[in-house]
Formats: C-alpha cells, structure tokens, sequence
C-alpha cells in the first residue's frame, strides 16, 4: 500500500533502534542525575512515559520491546538491589509486572489506535481519489483520453505494477500504456475476467492461486477492456473494492464516450439521408422549371427563327440567359451546401472588412441589373472579421438576390456594430413572410411559398450553414412597417489587429 | 497579321464557344485539350496570350505555367470554376495574369483580354506610371496623387501600395503579391496590413468608400484597380 514507508528495510531499522535508545536512555539519564531527590516510584513513572512515546512512535514489534526493555531497565538501574537483575522485595516484583503489563496494554492501544487512523486516512484519500477520477473522467471526450486517465489512477492506487487494456475493434488487447507487452498469462487473465465480467485473485474465491487481481471495465453486454493490479494482498478487501470502483468509473465513462460516438454517427447518417432528401426536392423542381424553359425557348428560337421579329429572338434569348444564370447559381448553392455540410475540416479563415466584401457584392448586384434599388448603410471604422471572404461573399448574394427577387421596393444592406458581434442585414419591403414559417425557412428546400416565384431553394439553407460555420447565426423578423428583415450575426475575434507599427494612419 | 490566342479548355462546348467569339473579334484562335498538348503548341509558336482553364485532365495547370514563365512572358489568363478560389488565386502568385470565373459572358472574356495584351511586357519593363480615371489622376515618376484638381497627401506605404495596383492597373493582384512587393517576404501571412491600409486608401481617393470606384475588391483573390 502506498502509506509504507519508502524507505529501505534497514534504514527503517537502524532509525527505529535510534529511537528505541533514545526514549530509553532518557528516563535513565535523567534517574541516575536526579539519584537522591526520587523514588523508585517517580522513576517508574518515567519509563511509562517513554513507553508511551514509544508506542506512538514505533511500529508494533519495536513498541512491545521498548516496554519489556523499560521494566528490564527500572530493574536493572533503580529496583534494589539496583545494577542487578535481581529483585529482593516481593513488592517490588509485583510492581514490576504491573508495569510490563500496563507498558503492554498501553503499546496495544496506541497500535490500534494508529491503525485505525492510518485506514481512515487510506479510506479518505481513496473517496478523494474516486471523486477526482469521476470530474476528471467527466471531461474526457474519448475513449483514449479516458483510459488513460483511469491507468494513472490505477498506478497511484496501488503499490504492483498495473495494467489497463483496451479492447480493440478486431478484439485484440492493447495496453494504455504502448511500453507495457501483455503476455500470454496477462492476456489469459485479462481475457477470463472479461469474458467472467467478474473480479478474479486472491480474496475473491476464483483464481485465487494467482499474485495479482484481474477487473473487468464493463458489464457483460458492453464490456471495454480489462485491469490487471500485480503484487497484492489476499486479505485486502477494502484495496479490492477500491480497485472496484476505480474500474467502474473508467467503465462508465467509455459506456458514455461509445454512446455519444454511435449517437453522432446515427445523427450523421440521418443527416445525409435528409441532405439526400432534399437534393431530390430540388431536382425535381428548381431544375425541372428553368430546364424546361430553356429547352421551349432554345428549341423556338432553333425552328422558328425565320418568322420571329428580331425583337421576339432578343426576349427569347433573355429568357435563356435568366434561366441559365438561375441554374448557376442553384448549382453553386447545391455544391456549397454539400460541402459545407460534409466536411469537417475546419473553415479557411482569414482577416476580412466585412464592407469590403458587402461592397463587393453590392457592386455585382449593380452590373446584374439592380441598379439604384440597393441602398448601402455602413459607419467608418469597423473592426475586421475572421471570415472565409468567398463563402461570406456568396451568403450576401444570396440574401441580396431574394430580396430584389421578391420585392420592388428599395433593399437595403446594412452593416453594423452591435454587443460584440458584427451584424449583416438585408431588409425588403416585399410581401411579409408570416412569423409562423420563420423558422421553418431556413431549412433545406422550404421555400415558405413566396407568391410562387421560382426560389432559390437552398439558398437560405446555405446562408444558415454559412453562418453557423462562422460561429455565428442568421435570423428573420418582420420589419417595421412593412417588408422582412434578415439579420446575420458574426461574434469578433477576441484580439482585433490593429495596423502595422511603424507609420501612423 | 492577327493576334495569336491560344485556348486551353478540355470542355468542348466552352471550348468552342471561346474559339468562335475570339474569331469574330479578329483573333487567330488555336484550341488544345490538355496540358500536354498546350505544351507542344507553345513549343512550335508562341501565343501572344494563352486562356488556361483549371483541371485539364492530364495535370495540373500550376505546372505548365511554371515552364511556360521559364522562357515566355506571353499574358495568362486563367479561367477557373467558382469553388477553385485556392488553385486559382496560386496560379496568380506563380504568375498567371489575371482570372475569369465560369460562367462568364462574352464581354467579360474580351474585356480582360484587352486589359492584359495591353499588359504585355511589363514585367520586364514597368511601362505603366500613370494612371488616369474620373478625376483621380497618379502619377508614379514624380510620386502625386491628384483627386478632383486637388493634391491627396499619402502615407509611403499607402503610396506603395497604390503603385503596386496601378503598374498592374486593371489586373487582379493578389493579397500575396501585394503583401510581398509592399511590406517585404516575411510579412506575406499579415493580410489585415492590406485590408487595414486598402481602407485607408479608400477613405482618402472614393468619394463613397463603401461602393468603391477605383479600388475595386476581388473577393477571396485581390485587389484592382479600374481602368474603365
């Protein structure tokens, strides 16, 4: 156990024969310099409190000897005839083996009473020790991390070697710990009582010819891995139950960790179907509608040139034009969606003026035809973002493309500054879209049914999926007096950088 | 004797269509479908400018500009997908012109091929030190900046940074490249020094810094500076 010294055995017993001398030589000192002024009585006082002393301080052996050598010693130096072992009055005899017993009877009680404390501390440092495990075990997102967790407590614990094994997907064994070879023996063991999932060694009534305890981590149906703990005692059944709980804890947390992976893959392959789901709403109709009318109007424009009006072949190719430019941008939103959602690499970020970008796209929407409909609100000065400028850039156009596309009215893009967050929003004074789909909207292929325009169809899906990248969120509200209001939020990076040193601005 | 357009594009149809619109500008036009045969046609006659499209099937287009700049210093224009903004904006660093996003128009296509013929050769010589437009006028030889008749008094830096955009006016720079030419190699990853001096610059030469004129911002590539 780790409360035995770790000291070697004969250093131990040099020192505790230092002391034992010491609590000795003292009462007789101190006799023999005060020869005349006490009695033998006083001086049988003072060996009984170096026995006590003794008895506090030694371990049991060496107590019971400082006793029996205290008696030895008030006979020999102070009992007449004094500097011989032996006793002339009988009272003197009975007083000495009162003493041997009361020197005893003292020694006893104050081991028990050493014992005692020594295993209420072992039982406090152990409560410690599992309260620790099971907050630390808490943070523990896999199964790695928690293993590991659960092998160093294992090791500071227990005195013998430990070993934590894992079961891996093939069912083969691996120890936590790479350096540590599990060998045939270790393996048999650490296989028995997982197959058991039950305890095997000493004290437990099976396998108890073995040196060592074998824990399963798991229950029967979910079993993780195994604990061998070497060099232990039989009779330490509170050291067993302790082991116990230690492995039930790391058992629980793998549990958690395995059900949190398997919930993450159900809801990935959920997602996907939907993700699926939705691809084929969109084809169905997004492509369908723009297809057919590019087919109709290529095909007229193909065989029934010569009696058109070069005004009629113009419309037509504009019709072409629109519906062509419609499919791009379904198939850039279809792709990006994709992507976005599919990926876990992290998004490629870098410093960008969200005025920049909204300029940008406010510029694009101009040439396309927009004209003066787009009104841009921006203050001076505001901080740079860290945002992917290309995926910003096409969440804009997005929001942009549907207000103009379902309202007459002016549109107007702000941005601004508000609690730490940057904000985007594009509000319309179009036909207001009732709260009650708001939140529905941003799903992928819910167009909210705006007066039957041909929709975008996952384009606020991808703005949300945009946002959200970001670490930020987009939402819808009615607008005062009329209209819609997007609003997208990006929080700010915790230290905006500011111009280089050197030049002022 | 007609220009000499060399079209790189494994698509038939984009293909063709780059081929009739440049022949009926007066471009003599040659097509290749891959990297290896645009190789042997540069071998045999040099373009006067090459359309270079991103993912031919035999390779990497990065690589045959490489041995292209080598030897030649005939005008690149890439033309890339919208979701290649990485190949794209490395085939500029390595020395492509300037870019064009499918789909594009026609007018695009003409617009940014005018912009580079007139480019070239500046890379060896920088030809362009004046630059005039809508009342903004620069001139790089005796370093003045003029908006509306009236003198702007720029930093060294913001001065720099415009000179870099008009030697290559009306061509995308890349945030790299200007990080590169303005502040120095070991500044390259410091992009919010461009954003940050890019805006200074704007609050001093747009009359609507929000809605640029002259600075124009190339999302997730560059910078420009309009020509027209």
């Amino acid at each position: 156990m780790t409360h035995s010294s770790t000291l070697p055995q004969h250093t131990r017993t040099a020192r505790q024969a230092v002391w034992l001398l010491v609590l000795l030589a003292l009462p007789t000192g101190l006799g023999l310099a005060l020869n005349a002024q006490i009695t033998v009585m006083t001086q049988a006082m003072l060996y009984v409190l170096a026995v006590v002393v003794g008895a506090y301080v030694l371990p049991a052996a060496a107590s019971v000897a400082c006793a029996v050598l205290a008696v030895v010693g008030l006979n020999f130096f102070f009992v007449p005839p004094r500097w011989t072992f032996a006793v002339d009055s009988q009272e003197h005899l009975v007083a000495l083996v009162v003493m041997l017993v009361v020197a005893l009877v003292i020694s006893q009680l104050s081991q028990r009473l050493r014992r005692n404390t020594a295993l209420a501390r072992l039982h406090a440092r152990r409560a410690e020790q599992l309260q620790t495990l099971a907050s630390e075990l808490a943070q523990c997102t896999d199964a790695k991390a928690a293993a590991q967790v659960g092998a160093l407590y294992m090791a500071r614990a227990f005195d013998g070697p430990t070993v934590l094994a894992l079961r891996a997907q093939d069912d083969a064994l691996q120890a936590v710990d790479t350096a540590v070879a599990l060998n045939p023996s270790l393996q048999d063991g650490l296989r028995a009582a997982m197959r058991e999932a039950s305890v095997l060694g000493p004290g437990t009534g099976r396998w108890p010819g073995l040196n060592a305890w074998y824990l399963p981590l798991g229950t029967a149906q979910h079993m993780h891995g195994a604990v061998c703990i070497q060099n232990i005692d039989a009779s330490d059944e509170t050291g067993r139950e302790h082991a116990q709980a230690l492995c039930a804890l790391v058992a629980q947390t793998l549990e958690r960790v395995q059900l949190g992976r398997e919930m993450a893959l159900a809801n990935e392959r959920n997602t996907r179907q939907q993700l699926q789901n939705t691809f084929l709403a969109a084809v169905s109709h997004d492509l369908r509608t723009p297809l057919a009318a590019l087919v109709g109007n290529a095909s007229s424009l193909l065989t029934q040139r010569d009696k058109m009006t070069f005004h009629e072949q113009a419309s037509l190719l504009e019709d072409i034009v629109r519906s062509v430019s419609h499919l791009s941008r379904l198939t850039d939103n279809t792709l990006q969606l994709v992507q976005l959602t599919n990926t876990a690499e992290p998004l490629a970020v870098d410093w960008e003026a969200l005025e920049e970008i909204a300029g940008a796209c406010v510029a694009r929407q101009r040439l396309a035809g927009a004209g003066t409909r787009i009104r841009l609100h921006m203050p001076a000065d505001l901080p740079l973002v860290r945002v992917n400028a290309v995926l910003m850039a096409q969440l804009l156009d997005n929001l942009l493309d549907n207000a103009l596309k379902y309202s007459e009215d002016a549109v107007d893009l702000k941005v601004r500054l508000c609690k730490g967050q940057m904000q985007l929003m594009v509000q319309d004074r179009g036909p207001v879209i009732p709260p009650d789909v708001h939140a529905q909207i941003f799903e992928p292929y819910s167009r909210g049914d705006r007066s039957g325009k041909q929709g975008a169809g996952l384009g606020l899906a991808l703005c949300r999926a945009i946002a959200r990248a970001h670490g930020g969120q987009i939402s819808l509200r009615v607008r005062q007096g009329g209209g819609n209001s997007f609003r997208v939020c990006v929080p700010l990076a915790a230290e905006v950088p500011t111009a280089p040193p050197g030049e002022p601005l | 004797m007609s220009l000499q357009v060399l079209v790189v594009e494994d698509d038939r149809s984009i293909r063709e269509m780059m081929r009739q619109a440049l022949s009926l500008e007066g471009f003599a036009v040659r097509t290749a479908v891959s990297v290896s045969e645009a190789t042997s046609m540069v071998e045999h006659a040099t373009p006067d400018l090459m359309l270079l499209d991103l993912g031919l099937p035999d390779g990497d287009g990065a690589a045959l500009l490489q041995r292209i700049r080598w030897r030649h210093n005939f005008p690149v224009l890439v033309v890339s997908a919208r979701h290649q903004e990485a190949q794209k904006v490395q085939l500029l660093d390595a020395g492509a012109d300037d870019y064009l996003v499918k789909p594009f128009s026609v007018a695009e296509l003409l617009a940014r091929i005018r912009v580079a013929l007139r480019h070239r050769g500046t890379t060896v010589a920088a030809a362009i030190t004046r630059h005039t437009l809508e009342g903004l006028d620069i001139d790089l030889d005796v370093r003045s900046v003029h908006l509306d008749g009236a003198e702007l008094h720029l930093t060294p830096t913001e001065f720099n940074l415009l000179a870099r955009l008009v030697r290559s006016a009306g061509k995308v720079v890349t945030h790299r490249q200007l990080l590169l030419d303005v502040w120095g190699a070991e500044y390259v990853d410091h992009t919010h020094y461009v954003r940050l001096y890019m805006g200074q610059l704007r609050a001093k030469l747009e009359h609507n810094p929000a809605e640029p004129r002259h600075l124009l911002t190339e999302v997730g590539v560059g910078y420009r500076i309009a020509t027209a």
